[in-house]
Parts: structure tokens; C-alpha cells; sequence
């Protein structure tokens, strides 16, 4: 099979992984010296497909081919798709003529099981390991860790990838049995821990090698089970704190060819998995609480954000003076961000805040409008019911990708 | 009223703005023309200011940030451009420190200013597309670039980060960069041989590129409104990638596509794994990659 021809193959199968990201990662530079490749921690986004997602490294698979039959996914062992598998020489020809012209930042290699769990890890350690020491090269690797494997390959893979994943697939234990019968929450969960403590030992011992310094990733497919927001929110929220994770990735589950009856054929929940990153958003940036967000069971509204919602919620607390209140309690203003928070306040050091300067700052002012005071502006909105409030407020679909 | 010109150049800008401070010139009473639309007068130089033993009480309060912060929004393009920054310059040296905040009517403008300089640094960092020369005039890779404000000569050492000891260079209609390896050199106007260079590579397809793109689309999620807010239709003409999109977007609007795959794979055979055929590992020929080396 041509070389272009697998990449048709592998690129395809590994679509379904939603994260991209270039980010975290020391900074690294290959400045007057041999080989190739730089890191600076905030990742570059090279280009964006038509569906608005960015790439920023080359992704691919190894091989689709797979002995697991996860129903979700495209290169379950009874799914009829082409197969095909690179050799890992072409897999880094790939990458380094990809990093070169400057389309990508790096690799994102993740593989199907084949032969056993050691044996397709060690086939993924061996690309990062020759890119990194024949051809020195210090650009962004993120390998997928196989849950199965042996820890000490978990702990190779550390040593040549920025990052790790493993991914959590499904919201709840139950619907990993019946959906992903060979895989199991527990290895799952071993694999982050071992992870997790081996980049601890490495944080802790300033002379220790680095291990996967830009943090441990995890997806979870959105949809494809009947789990609702709250749990999702629920398990991402005890995995950040359990295992430290950088990321967790909704992936909301898009139709695969040749769909089995046990997974939905509709259309991927794409303003779902929208809310849930603006709720995941909220977790890791503002300091909210799922229980702020969500209760223990339910979804997230869709017309309406939820930091909107949550404000709506809580219209005691609103609306908030903005000469006077906190940095963090203005951060929780619909349509206020952490950054424009920090310009209040370094603005009102010098001045009193008024209406005019809250426009001309990057805030979305129809939204925080009704709940902000100014030294000339008092909201007439202040009384409006709450649901009133909502229906002003709420999304034209149109808008919707403004949000952020 | 004062008309001057710095040649769109920043120390010049910067000696002759310290003059006027020095003088007590208001903002109102000088107006810098630009370099290639000159319209009022020949600009005259400004009269010697008496030499001053030491920095004079204004000049000791202009913050370094607000230097540093000027020298960025004066790269951004736009006629007039100067004139806001002497108008932030002097309300701060007279005391008025929000002048350069976000808040303010100057202040907003400047920090808008030198956010799209920085956006269009990333921009360039991100779409900047090397072709392989192979040695042809001394270098490795050739780009084209058009940046929408003046980067190139600040935001290209970017590339020697991430290229060790290649020699590239990256041209564009108004100047370019050449890195020899060691070190950076800019050159305003672009050399004549330089920009025939890179306009011999400038439209090379790459079709290994072009299918990964393609592949790693999923035409299930379309979203070009979100595509287009990150990645600016300007610069799609200088992408490989570019001028398969929108082959790529009407054949996932025409629907003929339910799933995410990607139709160069769908018009493929597949292939079933049996798994019993994994119990023993010789009879896994399937997923042996077919390289002549065992690995
Ligand atoms: S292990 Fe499951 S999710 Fe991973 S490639 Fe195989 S079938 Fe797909």
C-alpha cells in the first residue's frame, strides 16, 4: 500500500479523538543546534479543517487495525473498514517533513491493539523514541497510552512524550461493559494513576528526567450512552482532581460506517458538547463547582450558556457593582471574562467605572448588562423575573460559535 | 501644526516624539504623515531642541511598559498611525496613566492595535507554508506571506527556534526575512531575486498534506463559520491545504455523507478482523506493515 494511501486510512481512524492540542510543554528550542523543533507552552493551531477544529499535530494512527470491539468506534475489529499500518520509519518520515513545512507542531500517535497491549505500546514508544534521539527532535509528542500495558512501558512513553492519554470513552462503568466489553474502568483508571504518580516523582526531584511534563489528557464520548451532563460533569470533575488531569475532551459521538444497532446514528450533538466545554471551562478557569453548574442529574440548558444560567440562578448575588466587588465575583458576571475582570480592575485604580468603559472593554455587554452596576449605570432589568431574563438572553444559533 | 514623517520607522519616531515632549508640543499641534502616502507638505525637520543635560521630568515618568507597548501597536498598518501614539505618550507624561489602559477611548485603540499586531504574529507562526528548495539559492525552505501588519522582521526568530540550522527565507509584497543558519536578516523592499524565488514555489501543491486534511476532516461536524473565524480567508489562496476546502465543504453539505468518514476511505474496500486469527501471531499478515525490515 502507497505511503498516501495509509494516510488516507489513519488519519481517518484517528478523527474521532478530539484533542489536538500542542500546549503545555517546557519550552524547548532547537536554535543554533542540531535536529529540529521548539516548544514555547501555548501550542500553535497550524490550520483548521471545514468542521472549525484546529490542527496543530499531525494525528494519526499506527494501525487500525484492532482485536477490541468497541461498538463506538470505527476500527472495532468487526467494523468493515480499510485497514493498514505504517512502519514507524514512515510514521516519522511523516512528522518531520509535516513539522518542517510547517504544518503541525508535532505528533499525536495513538494506535488499535494489535498482538497484545505491550506489543502495540512498545511500537508506539519506539516512534517517539527515534524521533527524540536519532533525529533530536524537540518538538510536541503526545502518545496514546494502551490501558493494558505494562506500567514500566507507561513509564518509557513518559520519558519521550510531552503528553499521555488514556482514555475514560464512556461516562459510566456500566456502559463501558456493554459497549467496550474488553476494556475495563479499573485499568483505565490504574494506567492514569501510574501516570499521575510517576510525573509526581518527576515533579519532585528537580535532577529526575522529565516525565510527560505537559500533563495527562483523557476523552469522553458524548451521546453514545445515555449518561446525562451531570454525570459526565461528575467524572470529569473527580478525575481532575484524582489524577490531575490537563485536559478531559468531549467528544460528541459522531456516526460511524457500518453502525452497530447498540450505538445512536444521529447526528453528533454538537451544542451539547459545546455547553460541556463551556461548563469544563468554568471548572478548570473561574473556580466553579459542578454542583454550581449542574444538579445531580439533568443536562446543561442549550439556549442559554452556563454561566448565564448559573447567574440566573443566583440573581441574589446581582447585580454586582463593579467599582466595589471582588476580582473573582466580576469573573462571574455573564459575558465577563477573567481578562477583561483583571482591566476592571486595574482600570478602577485609576477611575471610576463607568458604563462607556465596560463597552469598550471585550465583553459581550448584552449579556452583562443586567447584572452590573457602574457609577452611572443602574440595570432597569434588576426586577425582571429570571425567565423573562432567559428569553432576552438566550442564543440565535448564530451566535452561538462567538461564545469564549 | 507640525507635519513630520519617520520614514514608518520606530527610533525615528521615538527621537522626534522626545523632541516634541520636550518642547511641550500637544498632540493637536503635530501630525505625522506616512511613508507612502505623503499628502501635506514635505515634512520638515524639527527644529534642535536645546540639549538637555538629562532626562526631563516627563520623560522620567513614562513607564518602560508603555515604550514597549507603543513600539508594538506602531507595527500595526494603518494610515495615521503615529498619531495615536504620541497622543497616548503625552496624556501619560502628563500624568494621565489610563491613557494607555483598555478602558480609555486612546488607551482601547492602542491595546487593540497591539492585539491584532499579536494576532497577526500567531497568524503568521501558523500559516506560514515552507516549501523544500533543496539547496537552490543556499537554502532549505522557501515561503510567501502576507501579513496584514509589519511582523515579519519582529516574529520570524519563531522560526529558527523551530528549525535549528536550516536556511529559509520568508517573503513578502513588502519586505522579507532570510535566516542563513545563524543569523536573521530583514530587507525592506524585498530583493527582486528573493521574491522570484519564492514565487516559484508559492502555488506547489503537496498532496501528502492535502489528503491528511482531508482525512482528519469530519464532514458530520461541518462548521466553516468556525473554520473562517480562526483562519481568515486571506490567507487561504497561500495554503496547499486552502484549495481543497471547498471541495470539502460541498460535498459534506450536500449530505450524500451521514458519518464522519472521509469519502476517500469509504470508496475503499474493508476488511473484517476475525479474531481468532490473532490467537497465534504468525497468522497476523494482515496487520504486518509491508517495509522490507522487521521491526
Ligand atoms: S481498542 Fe476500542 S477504541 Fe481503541 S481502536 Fe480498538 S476498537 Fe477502537
Amino acid at each position: 500500500m502507497e505511503l498516501i494511501d495509509k494516510l488516507t486510512v489513519l488519519a481517518d481512524a484517528a478523527k474521532y479523538d478530539a484533542s489536538c492540542a500542542s500546549s503545555g510543554a517546557p519550552k524547548r528550542s532547537s536554535k543554533g543546534k542540531d535536529g529540529i523543533g521548539a516548544t514555547n507552552g501555548m501550542g500553535i493551531c497550524h490550520s483548521y479543517t471545514p468542521d472549525g477544529r484546529c490542527v496543530s499535530l499531525l494525528k494519526i494512527l499506527l494501525t487500525n487495525f484492532c482485536l477490541y470491539d468497541c461498538q463506538y468506534c470505527v476500527n472495532r475489529r468487526s467494523s468493515d473498514v480499510p485497514r493498514a499500518r505504517f512502519t514507524p520509519e514512515e510514521v516519522i518520515k511523516l512528522t518531520l517533513d509535516f513539522y518542517q513545512r510547517n504544518y503541525v507542531s508535532g505528533l499525536f500517535l495513538s494506535s488499535g491493539i494489535i498482538q497484545s497491549p505491550d506489543y502495540t505500546m512498545e511500537q508506539l514508544i519506539r516512534v517517539a523514541k527515534v524521533l527524540r534521539e536519532e533525529h533530536q527532535f524537540r518538538g510536541y509528542i503526545h502518545l496514546k497510552t494502551i490501558p493494558e500495558a505494562d506500567p514500566a512501558l507507561i513509564a518509557e512513553a513518559g520519558r519521550y512524550a510531552d503528553r499521555l492519554s488514556v482514555n475514560i470513552e464512556l461516562p459510566s462503568p456500566d456502559s463501558l461493559i456493554r459497549l467496550a466489553p474488553e476494556k475495563q474502568l479499573v485499568s483505565i483508571t490504574d494506567a492514569m494513576g501510574t501516570i499521575e504518580s510517576a510525573s509526581q516523582e518527576s515533579r519532585s526531584d528537580k535532577r529526575a528526567p522529565k516525565f510527560a511534563p505537559g500533563g495527562q489528557s483523557t476523552q469522553m464520548i458524548v451521546g453514545a450512552d445515555a449518561s446525562d451532563d451531570s454525570r459526565i460533569l461528575h467524572t470529569a470533575e473527580s478525575l481532575y482532581g484524582q489524577y490531575r488531569l490537563r485536559r478531559v475532551y468531549y467528544s460528541a459521538f459522531s456516526p460511524i460506517p457500518n453502525s452497530p444497532a447498540s450505538v445512536p446514528m444521529q447526528a453528533p450533538p454538537l451544542l451539547r458538547e459545546h455547553r460541556l466545554y463551556q461548563a469544563d471551562f468554568l471548572l478548570r478557569g473561574y473556580g466553579f463547582k459542578v454542583k454550581e453548574l449542574i444538579g445531580a442529574q439533568g443536562n446543561l440548558p442549550l439556549d442559554i450558556d452556563p454561566k448565564l444560567a448559573w447567574a440566573l440562578a443566583n440573581r441574589d448575588i446581582f447585580p454586582v457593582d463593579l467599582n466595589l466587588a471582588e476580582p473573582q465575583l466580576i469573573a462571574r458576571i455573564p459575558g465577563i471574562g477573567v481578562r477583561s475582570a483583571e482591566r476592571i480592575v486595574s482600570l478602577r485604580r485609576l477611575k471610576r467605572i463607568r458604563f462607556e468603559d465596560v463597552a469598550r472593554l471585550r465583553c459581550v455587554i448584552e449579556k452583562a448588562k443586567p447584572f452590573i452596576i457602574t457609577s452611572d449605570y443602574h440595570p432597569p432589568q434588576a426586577t425582571l423575573e429570571s425567565n423573562v431574563l432567559r428569553r432576552q438572553l438566550s442564543d440565535q444559533p448564530a451566535q452561538m460559535a462567538l461564545w469564549g | 501644526m507640525q507635519v513630520l514623517c519617520c520614514e514608518d520607522d520606530f527610533e525615528c519616531w521615538r527621537d522626534q516624539a522626545r523632541q516634541l515632549l520636550r518642547q511641550d508640543i500637544a498632540p493637536h499641534a503635530v501630525v505625522w504623515e506616512d511613508r507612502d502616502h505623503r499628502q501635506l507638505f514635505a515634512s520638515e525637520p524639527l527644529p534642535a531642541s536645546t540639549p538637555m543635560a538629562g532626562p526631563t521630568a516627563q520623560a522620567t515618568r513614562i513607564p518602560a511598559r508603555l515604550l514597549d507597548e507603543l513600539k508594538r501597536a506602531a507595527q500595526y498598518r494603518v494610515s495615521g498611525r503615529w498619531n495615536l501614539l504620541y497622543r497616548v505618550l503625552w496624556r501619560v507624561a502628563m500624568g494621565e496613566r489610563q491613557a494607555m489602559l483598555a478602558g480609555d477611548r486612546d488607551g482601547s485603540e492602542l491595546q487593540r492595535r497591539i492585539k491584532s499586531v499579536s494576532r497577526e504574529a500567531h497568524h503568521l507562526h501558523a500559516f506560514v507554508r515552507f516549501h523544500p528548495v533543496m539547496g537552490r539559492g543556499g537554502l532549505d525552505y522557501v515561503a510567501w506571506h502576507e501579513p496584514a501588519h509589519d511582523i515579519l522582521a519582529s516574529a520570524s526568530l519563531h522560526f529558527a527556534e523551530r528549525l535549528g540550522r536550516q536556511r529559509w527565507l520568508i517573503v513578502s509584497s513588502r519586505d522579507a526575512v532570510w535566516y542563513d543558519g545563524e543569523t536573521l536578516h530583514h530587507r525592506q523592499p524585498c530583493p527582486a531575486d528573493w521574491a522570484a524565488l519564492a514565487e516559484s514555489v508559492r502555488d506547489n501543491a503537496d498532496p501528502l498534506w492535502q489528503t491528511y486534511y482531508s482525512s482528519i476532516f469530519n464532514p458530520a461536524r461541518l462548521n466553516s463559520k468556525v473554520m473562517q473565524g480562526h483562519m481568515p480567508l486571506r490567507f487561504w489562496a497561500g495554503l496547499p491545504e486552502g484549495r481543497v476546502i471547498p471541495a470539502l465543504m460541498s460535498r459534506a453539505r450536500a449530505g450524500a455523507q451521514k458519518d464522519g468518514q472521509a469519502e476517500a476511505v469509504a470508496s475503499k474496500s474493508g476488511k473484517v478482523i476475525r479474531s481468532a486469527a490473532y490467537a497465534k501471531d504468525d497468522s497476523f499478515a494482515g496487520a504486518k506493515p509491508d517495509a522490507k525490515r522487521p521491526d
